[in-house]
């Protein structure tokens, strides 16, 4: 039965299933006994997220109130992770910046690494002249490291949430690019789309329902792993003062707050944030490494 | 080989190329106006009209795009590389203050990441599935998760609260004070060093289970050598290119990631006028820092890969 599993595509057309509920938790429960580490930070990473869409109804405080009477207190039962130089609960903030940080990289990946997958697609189906042009721009863009990249970026566009996401999902396109073009590329030559040409079919109509559903196994290994690389940019960007300005609480620009109250931060103004940071990048590796080793073991490493 | 060294260096040139009107285009045909940056968004509105024209004709900013693309050009072949908009030292002349600072530490993680990442490699893959195994993925991923600059953050407080030391502030020379440069290097690249270390790691690991499965390395234990004889002439060799590949591309990476890195620690280093441009949205210094930057890494890249060209003679002969 495992085995059967194992060599399962993903996506899988033309079998009729038993029902959707019953095919989406026998993938679970394999996903579970294939990599149950894995399942495990799956399950944090949910936790994560869940954490960032109930924000305002979890965290105790107001992450935006300040409160003069309790400024920059260490952690107590009233602040669990303390206040930071206002007066505002680092737990609240922390809890808050768990939403900006996921937004935006959802958002970046999403937008990035998925343009940059069609791109690729696109480039390596067809080849020729679009694809010299398409792989000269990618080098261009590869050309940069992507934090730098996604500063210029984001200076030149001014701070705010939309510049963060543009910022990051540009540096996502080459990575995008690159790594489903290769896989388009060893696809193309496969009997099935030279069967497919034969009856006729166009370019376009090879394209999305041959080469596609492919290219869903790299895409979301891909995907999981440019989440955690997001997230580090975003704090990164928020830590150097070219991300989501202040007031608005996020892992970077409390970091780097704490780096301006003076010239040493409390711990608890330092330690809080990058932890969360920390926690949250590991839980998305971790589940992405589980989802890589499920869908395709022989990608391991190359993504 | 001359021949691919000259094809690569040709594609690079195109890059290079390719970049510098990549990073003229983000930092001019934004939207927003640069005077902003020096009179901030207050004294913007003070401004009058001729006022704000003839400070645009100063700065060179009224003139059309081309001219300014190559004027920028022309700056750049001199060696200048433009004007803050705050300060007399012109940008050739920070960097050469402030690079060898970030030079210095970027080279030292370098060496640390292979020091960490090799041995711990090698540990790994002659018993894959291991205790030790285990032990060493689990750490290089954890390694890959946290944000240098935090871990820095933290370091610069462990050390202050534990020991009461911080490391001095003052910029130094590597050879008149070499025990200051080194209290101040240290900490960046060790944080900087761990970060590469866990990927070194990973890849060597990966590449030598590759390399002890070919036929050549089951040759050499059946001729009678003994494990760590193989391991170190034949196994190893082998599985060192892509790891070579990938420190340079690493190289890179350090230098944006000491950016951060370096706001954290408080070095004065390149990375620090990066943090310091961004903020006071000093276009002319970071359009010449982004460019210098990219220049750098597309040179390491080719120098990568004319050194993996020199060790292998199968590339160079495609």
């Amino acid at each position: 039965m495992t085995e059967n599993l194992a060599d399962t595509p993903i996506v899988k057309t033309d079998v009729a299933p038993p029902s959707l509920a019953v095919r989406v938790w026998r993938a679970i429960a394999h996903f579970a006994r294939r990599s149950p580490m894995s399942a495990v930070w799956g399950v944090i990473a949910i936790a994560i997220v869940l954490m960032a869409v109930s924000a305002p109804i979890i965290a105790p405080h107001d992450p935006l109130k300040s409160n003069f009477r309790t400024m920059q207190k260490p952690p107590s039962a009233e602040n669990l992770f303390g206040t930071d130089q206002i007066g505002r609960d680092t737990l609240s903030r922390t809890i808050h910046g768990s939403r900006t940080s996921l937004i935006v990289a959802i958002s970046a990946v999403l937008i990035g690494t998925t343009g940059g997958a069609l791109w690729g697609l696109a480039s390596g189906f067809l080849g020729g002249r679009f694809d010299i042009i398409s792989q000269r721009i990618i080098e261009f863009l590869q050309a940069f490291p992507d934090l730098i990249l996604a500063m210029a970026i984001a200076m030149a566009l001014g701070s705010g949430t939309t510049t963060v996401i543009i910022a990051i999902a540009i540096t996502r396109i080459p990575f995008g690019g690159r790594v489903i073009r290769s896989v388009v590329l060893s696809l193309k030559e496969m009997a099935f789309v030279e069967a497919a040409r034969s009856l006729g079919a166009s370019n376009l109509r090879i394209m999305a329902l041959h080469i596609l559903p492919q290219c869903i196994a790299p895409y979301l290994i891909l995907a999981t792993t440019h989440l955690g690389v997001a997230i580090i940019i975003e704090a990164s960007l928020g830590f150097l003062g070219v991300g989501i300005p202040p007031p608005t609480p996020t892992w970077g620009n409390m970091l780097s707050d704490a780096l301006n109250a003076g010239l040493v931060p409390p711990w608890w103004l330092v330690f809080f944030p990058g932890a969360a940071i920390t926690i949250t990048v590991l839980a998305f590796n971790l589940f992405g490494d589980g989802i890589r080793d499920v869908l395709d073991p022989r990608l391991r490493g190359s993504v | 080989m001359y021949a691919y060294i000259i094809r690569r260096l040709g594609f690079g040139a195109l890059t290079v190329f390719g970049v510098s009107i990549l990073v003229f285009f983000i930092m001019r045909v934004m939207p927003g106006d640069p005077l902003t940056a020096i009179f901030g968004p207050e004294g913007m509105t003070k401004l009058t009209e001729e006022q704000r024209l003839s400070y645009m004709e100063e700065l060179g900013l009224a003139d059309p795009l081309i001219v300014q693309y190559f004027r920028w050009l022309l700056d750049i072949a001199s060696g200048e590389f433009g004007r803050s908009f705050f300060r007399a030292e012109s940008v050739g002349e920070m960097v050469l203050r402030r690079g060898p600072l970030t030079a210095q530490i970027a080279i030292l993680s370098v060496i640390l990441s292979w020091v960490v990442g090799i041995p711990v490699a090698i540990i790994s893959a002659l018993r894959p599935n291991s205790v030790a195994d285990n032990g060493v993925r689990f750490v290089s991923i954890i390694c890959l998760a946290v944000p240098g600059f935090w871990l820095g953050m933290l370091i610069v407080l462990g050390l202050l609260f534990g020991f009461g030391y911080r490391a001095p502030l003052t910029g130094a020379a590597l050879f008149e004070n070499p025990i200051t440069t080194l209290q101040i290097i240290i900490g960046p690249a060790f944080v900087l060093g761990i970060g590469q270390a866990a990927y070194i790691a990973r890849m060597a690991r990966s590449s030598l289970l590759e390399v002890i499965r070919e036929d050549y390395v089951r040759t050499a234990r059946a001729k009678g050598l003994s494990g760590q004889l193989v391991v170190r002439l034949h196994a190893l060799p082998n599985a060192l290119l892509p790891v070579i590949t990938l420190s340079g591309i690493l190289l890179g990476f350090v230098l944006a990631g000491s950016i951060p890195v370096e706001r954290a620690f408080g070095t004065p280093g390149l990375g620090y006028a990066m943090f310091t441009a961004v903020n006071e949205r000093d276009i002319f210094v970071m359009q010449n820092l982004v460019f210098l930057y990219a220049v750098v890494f597309v040179l390491l890249n080719i120098m990568v890969d004319i050194i993996i060209a020199w060790l292998d003679p199968r590339i160079r002969y495609q």
